[in-house]
């Protein structure tokens, strides 16, 4: 089983110590993790204390929903798109175009827009995805800025400066904190369609494809994965949702303003809160944008318009980048793991930890490694998605047992 | 007509500091695989410096060069020994990218914090004089600037090229293994290379602040057509980013003439895209840029 493929989910695979047991118990503990969540995030409208409160928590939801939507590119295939804010703008405005031009249903409008922004993504994705990784972060960033132009000068159809009104999908007699008790459902429900999604992807053969093309593009190329047209799926699909979510914040809110929409902020607030919780997990976006979100509007409601919030966000950023790349959840787990006793003799090693034993350990052993792994090197993906107990018994090499366990 | 030599020769002016940034721009990305965001930043932050140093001494914003040029020099060696060389190489590109991000954000922050959000003009008595070149009216502060650009530019190449740090400076950008091999200790020069590519934005920032108002969230409007040079250009080749630079600096001078200021920005926009698609290597890029 061991081959290069499966160091590409060395960190993306549960690193709990597996044994029928213990997986059946952390899978009970998985699932009381996630009922606790959902009854957390479903219940929080009601012990909020006022409709300002509740509003933080359509604005924090509306980033959990950026920020998992962005980590659809961001976290599979590792490439930091730092203009996502260009899809959310775009959905915004699609939305609100076409809620005012043609008064059609606002919901329709939503999926319309987010339809339009998807195939839209196609050309860009194209564009920036031919080459590897710092044309990609370059077009990210030129296109916010593009389109903050284009939306700022083209004041005709988009209202340029002075904004464009969004008409509300609710009648006059739902009350603002109602309008924002039903936003925060609604944000709340399109970050669970996000999450799922996610989800999917992340155990499909497509999403361990993606993963590969992370952790080394080459050998994924060379393994057979179709690189370009994976990442260009996974592309489109992140400004899809992205563009849904701009689109229900663009309802909620009411109110368009370029500056705003196309801001190259609003884009890294979504890097930092997807690293901050970490781009492999799960529900690391989700809890990212938790901090940061509060701390972003905390920020605002005490120190007002000053510069200050910029310096905040980049030491943060700067301290994220250098000291916790992988962010906050497999940091945790690390943790928790260590004061865990271990279950099975078969300990976790990542690839860089290998890599020094093999260079370290008798070339005998390490030549046996380099065998078995030519021999069973075959059947390529699907094989790191779960870590399974029998895979590796049938082979007496110590150094080959971790590797397969990894 | 004379609004065309008009713009032309303000074409090439312009072109001539946006060749020199570029320059900055490739130097990092030629020693380092950095996409250094937070170039425009620094040149914004040069260009408050050397209205600080006027307004506190009086004397000419250019004198400021001989302050920012070694302390840039200095901050570009430090940045790249203590903050760039400690990310992972693995996903250096990418991270690279996020931490010059989070240094722009601060050095946007902080200015605004000291300096306040305002415009800010240095005034000059040579400021308003202007000579005629072709037919063509030229403020005396662009002709400055741009001779500048092309004094430090030629100086640049003089080091690449003549010079025994150029040399290494040079191997270890086509190929640090074998550079390290035959005894260049390519970190230091890595560290010198950054230097020198902050360097110029030093004396960019300084030309900026001769003849425009500019203000902390101007470094924006920078790094969007500087990118866009430098990718046109083929990322890691400095005479392609040049070339680029006045190519794409005249065509915007052009292009305001029947589009106007605002949409004449976009022509860098739509030059990034064609380029990506139809050349992503770019026009000049030699083999570094495929990878990347």
């Amino acid at each position: 089983m061991p081959s290069a493929s499966d160091t590409t989910s060395v960190s993306t695979t549960d690193p709990t110590p597996v044994g029928d047991r213990s997986r059946r118990g952390s899978m009970l503990l998985k699932a009381v993790g996630l009922v606790a969540l959902t009854v957390a995030v479903l219940s929080f409208p009601a012990v909020a204390a006022n409709p300002f409160i509740l509003s933080v928590g359509v604005v924090i939801m509306s980033y959990a929903v950026l920020a998992t939507s962005w980590n659809f590119v961001g976290g599979f295939t590792g490439y930091i798109s730092l203009g996502h804010a260009s899809y959310s703008g775009l959905g915004a405005y699609a939305t609100g175009l076409l809620v005012i031009h043609t008064s059609m249903n606002p919901w329709l409008a939503m999926l319309l827009a987010g339809l339009v922004v998807a195939v839209l993504a196609v050309p860009i994705g194209i564009a920036s995805l031919r080459v590897r990784g710092a044309s990609f972060v370059i077009v990210s960033i030129a296109l916010v800025l593009i389109l903050l132009l284009v939306f700022q000068s083209w004041g005709s159809f988009t209202g340029g400066s002075n904004g464009l009104r969004v008409p509300r999908p609710f009648g006059p007699e739902v009350l603002r904190p109602e309008q924002h008790e039903r936003f925060f459902y609604l944000h709340a429900a399109l970050l669970a369609v996000a999450l799922l999604v996610w989800w999917l992807i992340d155990r499909s053969r497509f999403g361990t494809g993606l993963k590969a093309i992370r952790e080394d593009e080459d050998k994924a190329q060379a393994l057979g994965v179709p690189t370009f047209t994976y990442k260009l799926i996974a592309f489109v699909v992140s400004a899809f949702f992205t563009a849904l979510g701009g689109g229900m914040y663009a309802l909620w809110f009411g109110f368009l303003d370029p500056i705003f929409q196309f801001s190259i902020l609003v884009g890294s607030y979504m890097v930092l809160m997807s690293l901050l919780g970490g781009i492999r997990s799960l529900f690391g976006p989700f809890l990212g944008a938790v901090i940061v979100g509060y701390a972003v509007e905390y920020f605002k409601n005490q120190y007002g318009d000053t510069q200050f919030h910029l310096v905040a966000m980049g030491l943060l950023l700067g301290l994220v980048v250098l000291f916790m790349p992988d962010g906050i959840i497999p940091a945790a787990t690390a943790l928790v793991d260590r004061f865990r006793p271990q279950r099975t003799s078969i300990r976790e090693v990542s690839a860089a930890d290998l890599a020094e034993q093999r260079r370290t350990a008798d070339p005998e052993a390490a030549r046996a490694d380099q065998q078995s792994r030519t021999d069973d090197g075959t059947d390529v993906p699907d094989a790191s998605a779960e870590t399974s107990t029998g895979a590796a018994t049938d082979n007496d090499s110590p150094t080959v047992t971790e590797g397969a366990r990894r | 007509m004379s609004l065309f030599v008009q713009s032309l020769v303000l074409g090439v002016l312009l072109g001539g500091l946006y060749a020199l940034l570029a320059a900055g721009l490739t130097l990092y990305f030629g020693v380092m695989r950095v996409v250094m965001i937070a170039h425009s930043a620094f040149l914004i932050l040069a260009a408050y410096l050397a209205w600080w140093f006027t307004n506190e001494t009086g004397l000419d914003p250019l004198l400021s060069l001989v302050l920012t040029v070694p302390l840039f020099f200095g901050m570009g060696v430090v940045m790249q020994r203590s903050l760039i060389s400690r990310l992972r190489p693995a996903t250096l590109t990418m991270m690279s990218v996020l931490l010059t991000f989070s240094i722009a954000l601060v050095i946007e922050g902080t200015l605004g914090f000291v300096f306040s959000g305002t415009q800010r003009r240095i005034r000059l008595d040579y400021g308003g004089s202007s000579i005629e070149i072709a037919g063509a009216n030229v403020a005396v502060v662009k002709l400055i600037a741009f001779g500048l650009a092309v004094v430090s530019l030629a100086a640049l190449f003089l080091i690449m090229k003549k010079t025994q740090f150029g040399q290494a400076l040079r191997a270890t950008i086509q190929h640090p293994e074998a550079a390290r091999l035959i005894g260049i200790n390519t970190e230091r020069v890595a560290g010198y290379g950054f230097g020198l590519g902050l360097a110029t934005a030093a004396i960019g920032g300084t030309a900026l602040a001769l003849d425009s108002t500019f203000y902390p969230s101007l470094h924006w409007h920078w790094i969007g057509p500087l990118m866009a040079i430098i990718v046109v250009g083929g990322l890691g080749s400095i005479p392609g980013a040049a070339i680029a630079a006045m190519v794409l600096g005249m065509g915007q001078a052009l292009l305001q003439i029947p589009l106007g200021t605002t949409w004449a920005q976009t022509f860098f926009y739509i030059a990034l895209f064609a380029t990506l698609m139809v050349r992503p290597q770019g026009f000049f890029g030699g083999r570094l840029a495929q990878r990347f």
